[in-house]
């Protein structure tokens, strides 16, 4: 009894503070200072029609470096985990294989996932989406692969290269920026071109593709581990 | 002419759509079901994205590559399931049920494949 009364009590005073904050800050009003600043001089100093890309990526590029970072960190912890798994533990079999019509079927669709997920990281700067969103549609295309044919795996050494090739792009193209201009770290150095045209916004879409391949190729190694606990065909 | 066949379109998608979620609703078991709400949705869906396409004619070869699509994906995906829950052992509606060719089918399929 005593705990539904101070169960009430606290969510009443939750509830309130909501509806005050709510009420204090109504949605699309009173913009705080950095939010202003943002949307007032986006266009001007990075030239992206995207402005959540121009905050991920110009104003806050090394954050971004971080988060790349960090899903680097849980792939590879990931493939240790399931490492270790595989020691002492035995595969299952699986029980049901895909038919004719999966397996047709994913072969005709996998290209057009990959075109699609490309265009969604080379378009970041001008649309919706960018690396991680279309690195992920990349990834899924691998694991529609995996589901059809269960005995083939992808090259994971090449996967590697890819990584590390598109990791040390961002890094690069960050440190050009410290030579040029600012002296600063992931400075926008190239021309900002016209507004909404594929080559415009500087280094971000080069930023952009380099996450793209770096996140789809992590993923699909996520994936890879995972689909070898129940099947595995080549090496490791 | 052209606003009537796009209306048409559109609303012969609708009523397959409503079809399908009707049948979802009213069929016994898995299979049946499954067929209601796969292959009447892809016809409706498949119908009412052309419908639109030509509705709008500037949209129209966005709406036909959508419509390529639901026709690439929609019935793979739904043989898919439909061969899974087969293969699971999801039971029948043991009333209605007149013909199991299924049985047949992958058991001959299971002896050529043994014999290999």
């Amino acid at each position: 009894m005593i705990r539904k009364i101070t169960y009430t009590i606290f969510l009443s005073i939750i509830v309130a503070t909501l509806i005050l904050f709510f009420v204090a800050f109504p949605f699309g009003k009173n913009k705080m200072g950095v939010g202003k600043y943002y949307l007032n001089n986006d266009i001007k100093q990075t030239g992206a029609a995207n402005v959540v890309t121009a905050v991920t990526l110009d104003y806050r590029g090394l954050d971004t470096l971080g988060e790349v970072t960090v899903l680097f960190a849980a792939a590879a912890g990931v493939s240790i985990l399931f490492y270790l798994i595989d020691q002492d533990k035995k595969k299952r079999e699986r029980q049901v294989y895909p038919n004719f019509i999966v397996r047709v079927g994913s072969r005709i669709i996998f290209p057009f996932i990959l075109l699609f997920g490309s265009y969604i990281f080379i378009h970041g700067h001008l649309t919706p989406g960018g690396g991680f969103q279309g690195g992920s549609i990349i990834a899924s295309g691998f694991l529609l692969l995996y589901l059809a044919y269960p005995g083939e795996r992808v090259n994971r050494k090449k996967l590697a290269v890819t990584e590390g090739l598109a990791g040390l792009t961002f890094v690069v193209f960050g440190a050009i920026g410290i030579f040029t201009g600012a002296h600063s770290f992931l400075f926008n150095f190239f021309p900002k071109g016209t507004l909404n045209m594929l080559f415009s916004a500087g280094i971000l879409p080069i930023l952009y593709i380099a996450i793209g391949f770096k996140v789809g190729s992590e993923f699909a190694g996520i994936i890879d581990d995972m689909m070898c606990q129940t099947v595995c065909g080549g090496e490791k | 002419m052209r606003i009537f066949f796009g209306y048409f379109l559109l609303y012969f998608g609708a009523a397959f759509l409503f079809l399908g979620a009707f049948g979802l609703i009213r069929l016994p078991d898995l299979y049946t079901r499954m067929q209601a709400s796969t292959k009447s949705t892809t016809l409706g869906a498949f119908s009412s994205v052309l419908g639109v396409g030509i509705l709008m004619p500037h949209w129209f070869v966005k709406c036909l590559v959508v419509a390529f699509f639901i026709l690439l994906t929609a019935p793979v995906s739904s043989s898919a399931l439909m061969r899974a829950g087969y293969k699971t052992g999801v039971p029948f509606d043991k009333k209605r049920t007149v013909v199991n060719k299924g049985k047949e089918f992958f058991s001959e399929k299971k002896e050529k494949e043994e014999g290999k």
